[in-house]
């Protein structure tokens, strides 16, 4: 019983590790997605 | 939507593997419990493998084509498999345990299981080792072409070598009693949605990664 228990908390781990890794990346990547937009756009209104 | 149905296709998928699924005909109740184990493995392993083809398909069509987006799948397929494939080797060793005494056996279908996970893992080494993105998208595209001859050597191993790992159809040791098959088929459905399920959203991610390094490129 304690080996299947480890097996699947093992599978568990392993994909709530990847999916957790790709939410925190996705973050990152919004929070530079708002801030880069942001001085796209002051650049676009300055040369207007 | 897609990954709700998969989070409740994977609970359904759980539940028949740890109760639902009929008790393998063995003798020891630690072995019982252990065959448990083969439904998510060979699952995993399946996705792995899978995972590994995608990976080598988009490379071929990234060279054929030299599209962005063909780097993008093989990128996210090779990372959802290299972790696929982690999980299959320490599930098998786990399963190995109880079933030969030993958690791990430098027999042909491990060791060359073991390889298999380096070779990607080197895949994903390559990829951020170069800075220029048309020559990582072409190394990386050979790379996950050659690297692919591994998932075929490591399918026929159990077939070639009289390995210790058990063949899952066919056998009479080991392998699963056509009463099993609907669980263990569910399991392969199941696991194959939750792969694309991490594929959207990895490609989903990559794709914003492309926008954020095209903003950086217009303010510079």
């Amino acid at each position: 019983m304690a080996y299947l228990i480890a097996a699947y908390a093992v599978f568990w781990a392993i994909s709530f590790g990847l999916v957790g890794s790709m939410v925190l990346r996705q973050r990152k990547l919004q929070a530079d997605l708002r801030v880069l937009r942001q001085l796209v756009g002051d650049e676009a209104g300055r040369s207007e | 939507m897609l990954t709700a149905a998969s989070a409740v296709l994977i609970l359904v998928a759980l539940y028949l593997a740890l109760a639902g699924a009929p008790e393998a005909n063995l003798k020891s109740e630690t072995g019982r419990f252990a065959q448990r184990i083969i439904y998510f493995h060979i699952a995993t392993a399946w996705v792995g493998f899978l995972a590994f083809f995608v990976t080598f398909v988009a490379g071929a069509a990234y060279l054929r084509t030299q599209a962005r987006k063909w780097d993008r799948v093989a990128l996210a397929s090779a990372e959802i498999g290299t972790v696929f494939m982690l999980g299959v080797l320490v599930s098998g060793s786990i399963w190995a345990r109880p079933a030969w005494g030993v958690w791990w056996v430098w027999d042909e279908r491990l060791t060359i299981s073991l390889i298999q996970f380096l070779i990607y893992v080197g895949y994903l080494m390559l990829r951020s080792s170069v800075e220029d993105p048309s020559r990582r998208a072409r190394f990386a595209a050979v790379y996950g072409v050659v690297a692919f001859a591994s998932v075929p050597v490591n399918f026929v191993a159990i077939r070639l070598w009289r390995t210790q790992h058990p063949l899952v159809f066919g056998t009479e040791s080991g392998g699963l009693s056509p009463n099993m098959m609907f669980a263990f088929f569910f399991c392969l459905s199941t696991f194959t949605i939750w792969y694309v399920t991490l594929m959207w959203h990895r490609i989903r991610l990559e794709r914003m990664r492309d926008e954020v390094e095209e903003l950086k490129q217009r303010l510079v």
